[in-house]
């Protein structure tokens, strides 16, 4: 069973203006492969390639170079309606003139479906929806929220292999976003289809990807499970694109002092020097004397000792967001700037001494030059 | 002054304004209405005639009446149109539905294509349509009259003279149509003919059962925009249009202003008349010129 399986080799997107000449390359050689049943998160900043790559797979944008596969079969010259797909836009794109209910029928109507068969399923999507009751209504008398499960709907009633979501949640409120993406999520479960969703939102990447597959500038710059990303970033792009607040990124040099191994922040005398012990002297040994990227995640950084991996750290408190069960600590330390997530209702005031235990066993380096992950 | 007595003066202020425009607006009309009910053919005169007469308006309608040639002597005469106005009324109509018709068909799908499909001098032809807008029609009047002239001798249908000839060059003003259906298109989101894609529908399907159901608003715009040109265009047919059972309602009226006797009466008649298909396409079409036909589709 590896129907739903969606297969990107060499994918390569060229546009091309009025008399051919390529103008902008979105899409630049990417090669991905998606599981038939797996939930796949493409994520990245506007104008990475992810909605580009997106609508090629649905058929939307022509393929410049390279080969799509859905369930084994190539579908580079396939029509969107024969690559059993579906699509939900980011602003729905329902038919206004149309009911609800023929929203949802649109597709059936159009592959010749029995009247009985139409009305089956849409009636059967629409109730598993709670859109049962406003089928005779037409888009505008709807809500938002209400809209996008039509759009939901209208894509599950084409019963397609694959399912591609373009951003279809940030159109929404704070509120129904947090419902539509359980409903997703619980959908996909419901289902077992494989599903591609695009978004910039790391949030909805990390809690609804099987896997997620972070883009820039028409590049894969990794493609790991949710908490892979998060813990062993593959470069400095993915470390700072995933988690909020990000990791804290100190740039500086690797030294050494007395025989050991020691992280100097910044070019200035008074830069933040870290020393690098156990495993980060065995990582940054090829790179003495060379620019590297110091990054620790926000919670990584304690405002107690807990064990010998911790090494303290002499900061100025710069602003403070208490949250209630944890603060937001952004800190001067050096010459750089660090943000630390502390737990506990302690209040910490502008201005405050405080010296931060640095979990040097949660530290990622990176080489400066290619922003690579040293391993 | 308090707020209520000054939001009064603002009110009265604009109310006195918009009665001063309707008089502006409504006097010409009147006068008009007044004219074709008078004994006479006198343009100016009282608003109310000092005595009601149908005389004009059974004429316009092709009936005969006995007309008063010498009020002194009671002398009168019978007065019967040779060609009754209201078959240039229907001319009028006939030609007018037809072209407007076809400059929706044309201009419609010229528009679907400049706004959507890419292809190759897209923009140089746009341009060019529209600084060919700003010639008006009247410049190519010459060109208009040989061209039928020439095509008549080889299709006599559409020659001069004739109505297939008259709707043809009718046909050629579809320019600033064009740019007004395909700004109407281009505002209309991508998304949902992607969408009707996706579901299975041909490009020819997406444009019938998507594009122009929701674009209905604009049509009716051009419709009753291009009907009302046509309605009351003269230059042009009178160019082309030579004999009487031919001419249209603007021909027919111009044909009672003689330099030696203009029948005011008449010709104010026939005008009030010709605002009739006006109005009753302007009502009929009105119900799809609502704002909001695209609201809830989409979310921009």
């Amino acid at each position: 069973m590896s129907e739903g399986a969606v297969d990107i080799k060499n994918l390569v997107k060229t546009y091309v203006d009025d008399r051919g000449r390529p103008t902008f390359t979105a899409v630049k050689n990417i090669s991905l492969h998606i599981e038939d049943g797996e939930f796949m998160v493409l994520v990245g900043p506007s104008g990475c390639g992810k909605s580009t790559t997106l609508r090629m797979v649905a058929g939307l944008e022509k393929i410049s170079s390279g080969t799509i596969s859905i369930g084994g079969r190539v579908v580079n010259e396939l029509e969107p309606k024969d690559r059993g797909i579906a699509m939900v836009f980011q602003n729905y794109a329902l038919y206004p003139h149309m009911t609800i209910f023929n929203n949802m029928a649109f597709g059936l109507q159009l592959a010749k479906k029995t009247k009985e068969f139409i009305s089956e399923s849409v009636g059967r999507t629409s109730k598993a929806l709670g859109l049962d009751h406003m089928l005779e209504r037409k888009p505008h008398a709807l809500s938002g929220g209400q809209r996008q499960r039509v759009a939901l709907g209208r894509a599950i009633v084409r019963s397609p292999k694959v399912f591609l979501f373009d951003e279809p949640l940030s159109n929404l409120d704070a509120k129904m976003r947090v419902q539509m993406r359980s409903e997703i999520s619980k959908l996909h479960a419901q289902l077992g289809s494989t599903m591609i969703y695009v978004t910039h939102d790391q949030v909805e990447a990390m809690t609804m990807g099987d896997r997620i597959c972070v883009m820039r500038d028409g590049n894969i710059m990794q493609v790991a499970d949710p908490l892979t990303l998060y813990r062993q970033p593959d470069n400095l792009f993915v470390a700072g694109f995933i988690g909020s607040p990000p990791m804290n990124l100190l740039k500086g040099k690797v030294q050494k002092r007395d025989g050991s191994l020691v992280f100097v922040e910044g070019a200035e005398k008074n830069g933040l020097t870290l020393p690098l012990q156990g495993r980060l002297e065995t990582l940054a040994s090829k790179y003495v004397d060379k620019d590297i990227v110091f990054g620790v995640r926000p919670e990584h950084l304690a405002d107690q000792v807990k064990d010998s991996a911790h090494i303290p750290v002499v900061s100025t408190v710069e602003i403070s967001e208490p949250m209630g069960s944890e603060s937001l600590v952004y800190l001067k330390a050096g010459t750089g700037n660090m943000i630390a997530r502390i737990h506990g209702e302690h209040l910490y005031h502008l201005g405050e001494q405080v010296t931060i235990q640095v979990n040097l066993d949660k530290v990622s380096l990176f080489d400066a030059a290619t922003e690579n992950v040293i391993r | 002054m308090t707020a209520s007595q000054k939001l009064l003066v603002r009110k009265t202020i604009a109310h006195a304004f918009m009665i001063c425009f309707l008089i502006l607006i409504l006097v010409p009309f009147v006068m008009v209405v007044s004219a074709s009910f008078r004994q006479g053919n006198f343009a100016p005169s009282r608003f109310i005639p000092d005595k009601v007469s149908l005389d004009h308006w059974r004429y316009v309608f092709g009936i005969p009446y006995q007309e008063v040639v010498n009020p002194a002597t009671g002398e009168t005469r019978l007065i019967k149109p040779t060609t009754p106005p209201l078959f240039w009324f229907w001319n009028s109509i006939k030609v007018s539905f037809i072209a407007s018709t076809g400059i929706i068909l044309l201009s419609g799908s010229a528009a679907y294509a400049f706004a959507r499909l890419q292809f190759r001098f897209r923009a140089i032809t746009l341009n060019s349509l529209l600084i060919l807008q700003m010639f008006p029609m009247v410049l190519s009047l010459v060109a208009f009259y040989v061209i039928l002239d020439f095509l008549g001798q080889y299709f006599q249908w559409t020659g001069l003279n004739t109505h297939a000839g008259l709707i043809m060059v009718y046909l050629g003003g579809i320019s600033n149509y064009i740019w007004m259906i395909k700004g109407y298109f281009e505002t209309i989101p991508p998304s949902m003919e992607e969408s009707a894609r996706i579901d299975g529908a041909s490009q020819f399907q997406t444009f019938t059962r998507i594009l122009i159901p929701i674009s209905l608003p604009i049509f009716a715009v051009v419709f009753i925009l291009s009907f009302i040109s046509y309605m009351s265009e003269y230059p042009v047919a009178s160019v082309v249009l030579q004999s009487g059972d031919n001419w249209t309602l603007a021909v027919g009226a111009n044909s009672f202003l003689y330099e030696q006797e203009k029948l005011w009466g008449r010709f104010a008649a026939l005008a009030v008349l010709s605002g009739v298909p006006i109005t009753v396409v302007f009502l009929m079409c009105q119900r799809f010129v609502i704002g909001g036909l695209t609201s809830g589709g989409v979310k921009e």
